[in-house]
């Protein structure tokens, strides 16, 4: 029997669902070491913001039960560099990239969305709305729908025919209404979720463990409470507006990934589980054939939102 | 922007040019699994961990460069029964370890007859992923990434490498130790052990009656590559009284060198490395340290292990100890 693992996400046919998701997968080749990035169904790049950020300082990560904490500060070389730096490289690979695009102002998200526009390298922008970890932009528009409405409607309008994925923050009361705000205003997709914003204590020092004093928590921790999300969004939002969702938080083998499609995520992103093992990626798609066949399901399309 | 002034000595920023493009290892990093072949303890703190790799795992790691580490997959590994737990890890022992931990080579030999290597790492139980490494035994199987890293660099031209040990910064040294015995014969060694005190200075082969004030073979780690070695331990219940730095500063001060001949390699807590780094401005010689910092994934990916840098022209960078380090020019490294 013929397993079709191909699934349709906006205007595209992904030949698998599994991302790789930003932050986690460096911007084009860094994985190259331990797999094929051709094998993945898309990848999303490290956050890029229109100038250079060095990032926080140390500790910018720490773990904690089933799960860890990241703090990192949006650290990327700038839209320039990246531009005349990483694109090129993609050329090197047949998979869809994204780029995640970050920043302080509304004006920084469109100036990064119109430098990008008209690049054929990429297929699409995901729109950073959800980063804990630094002082202005990033989460404060995430979790104000109207914020949100007016981001999304001025990058929609910046990034040409590029496909806009909005990135959702769990850090609010109703997901929904943060999402249909981003559907209402343009988003081709919607991924969800970001890290849950969290603290670790030294009780030794009776400090914070992390110099950003708060990060992001990811990891399998989170990973019941994103796939109640996706489902709740799905629901709600995204399958009465024919939106794809690509889901993810905490996915670190084939059934968490199964879980989250079943719930109504058309896609996947790999995120914490590419620094425990950095094949973890190609893994997952492995055993979500091998899960497939061993069920007889033909087709992977068929389990997307198929929770009863 | 304003030139350091480390890097405008005569001749010595030519060195850091060429340690700044010293090759990364380009080889397939894993995940390979090892096998354990033993796990021994010593003072129920410090572990010596030696596994067996074999195919392209040994192939690969045969050629790791001293000061590379690995990452190590200890989430598998059983929790020590409740009385063999340290009052201090009491709180985190149970917690669900999810992250690879990086640790150091500290040597690699051939099994003779076979096409595997032997891996020795050297761990102190410090949280709950030590911790877990502690109960590992024969014949268990531990998944590893590597070798990671940028190691140490061996300039040419050298002729005496003076290696400084602090505490639990051992392993990388005596890797580079038996590495610079097999590869560079016309270099004279000479390794500097610290430690708080006698029981911490992390050797399981050490012959306390035999230290001295001189350097001298009393910890076989080192002397079984022929090289010798001046302990010093902070309280004096061996050899010098001081930290480790004094003691080179001392030993420089007693034995002229010419200090383009010497280079000195460190590893050890970060004020240690820092008191390297302004021992080596201060005589002149070159200094390359590893650092730790923590990592999630070991690879570059996550960003999490930045290391403040300052480049010759003065600029200020991040760079990451995971893939740029976790060896450094000390002279580039951001003390605070």
């Amino acid at each position: 029997m013929k397993t079709d693992l191909s699934v349709k996400f906006s205007k595209l046919t992904l030949q698998n669902p599994v991302f790789v998701a930003s932050g986690t997968c460096g911007y084009v080749d860094e994985l190259s070491d331990f797999i094929d990035i051709n094998a993945l169904g898309g990848f999303i790049t490290k956050s890029i913001t229109p100038l250079p950020r060095p990032g926080n300082d140390t500790p910018r990560t720490v773990e904690t039960d089933a799960g860890m904490l990241n703090a990192i500060g949006l650290a990327n070389i700038g839209c320039e560099r990246f531009i005349a730096e990483k694109l090129p490289l993609m050329q090197n690979f047949k998979t869809p990239f994204f780029v995640n695009i970050a920043g302080r102002t509304i004006e920084d998200y469109i100036c990064v969305a119109e430098r990008l526009a008209d690049k054929n390298q990429i297929a699409g922008l995901e729109l950073n709305i959800s980063c804990p970890n630094v002082k202005a932009g990033g989460i404060t528009f995430g979790t104000d729908p109207a914020a949100v409405s007016q981001i999304t409607k001025a990058v929609r309008k910046a990034a040409g025919n590029k496909i806009l994925i909005v990135k959702l923050t769990p850090n609010v009361t109703d997901i929904s209404i943060t999402a249909r705000a981003a559907v209402e205003n343009g988003a081709d997709a919607l991924s969800l979720v970001n890290t849950f914003t969290a603290m670790a204590v030294d009780i030794e020092t009776r400090k914070p463990v992390l110099a950003n004093r708060t990060g992001g928590l990811s990891g399998p921790a989170i990973k019941p409470i994103a796939i109640y999300m996706v489902n709740k969004v799905y629901n709600e939002v995204a399958r009465p507006a024919a939106i794809p969702i690509l889901g993810g938080g905490g996915i670190c083998n084939a059934g968490d990934a199964l879980e989250f499609i079943m719930a109504g995520a058309s896609a996947v992103f790999v995120g914490t589980a590419n620094f425990l093992c950095p094949t973890a990626a190609t893994g997952i798609i492995a055993g979500i054939e091998k899960w497939l066949i061993s069920h007889g399901i033909s087709e992977i399309s068929e389990l997307i939102g198929c929770l009863k | 922007m304003n030139v350091p002034e480390v890097f405008l000595r005569k001749g010595l920023t030519k060195t850091f040019e060429k340690f700044m493009h010293r090759p990364q290892t380009t080889q397939q990093k894993g995940p390979y699994n090892a096998t354990v072949e033993s796990n021994i303890l010593r003072s129920g703190k410090f572990g010596r961990l030696t596994l067996r790799l074999e195919g392209t795992a040994a192939q690969v790691f045969r050629v790791a460069k001293p000061g590379q580490f690995a990452q190590f997959d200890v989430s598998n590994l059983r929790i020590p029964p409740a009385e063999l737990i340290p009052d201090e890890l009491v709180n985190s022992a149970k917690r669900n370890v999810i992250l690879r931990r990086p640790l150091s080579l500290a040597g690699i030999s051939d099994i003779a007859d076979a096409e595997a290597v032997l891996l020795d790492i050297l761990y102190c139980i410090v949280g709950p992923g030590s911790l877990r490494l502690s109960t590992a035994e024969k014949g268990d199987r531990i998944s590893l990434i590597g070798p990671l890293g940028r190691g140490f660099f061996v300039p040419a031209g050298k002729k005496l490498a003076l290696l400084v040990a602090g505490g639990m910064g051992a392993p990388p040294l005596q890797h580079l130790a038996g590495y610079l015995r097999e590869k560079h014969k016309n270099i004279e060694v000479l390794a500097f052990a610290g430690a708080k005190t006698i029981t911490d200075l992390p050797y399981f082969d050490i012959d306390i009656s035999k230290v001295s004030d001189k350097p001298d073979f009393s910890i076989r780690e080192f002397s079984r590559y022929a090289v010798k070695s001046l302990p010093a331990t902070d309280d004096g219940s061996a050899g010098f009284k001081g930290f480790v730095t004094e003691c080179m500063r001392k030993w420089l001060d007693a034995n002229k060198i010419k200090p383009s001949d010497a280079i000195i390699y460190a590893c050890g807590p970060e004020l240690m490395l820092k008191a390297a780094a302004d021992l080596a401005t201060d005589y002149g010689i070159d200094c390359q340290v590893s650092l730790e910092q923590n990592m999630a994934c070991g690879t570059g990916l996550c960003q999490s292990c930045a290391v403040k840098c300052c480049c010759p022209n003065g600029e200020k960078i991040y760079k990451l100890c995971c893939k740029d380090g976790p060896v450094f020019d000390s002279r580039e490294v951001v003390w605070e």
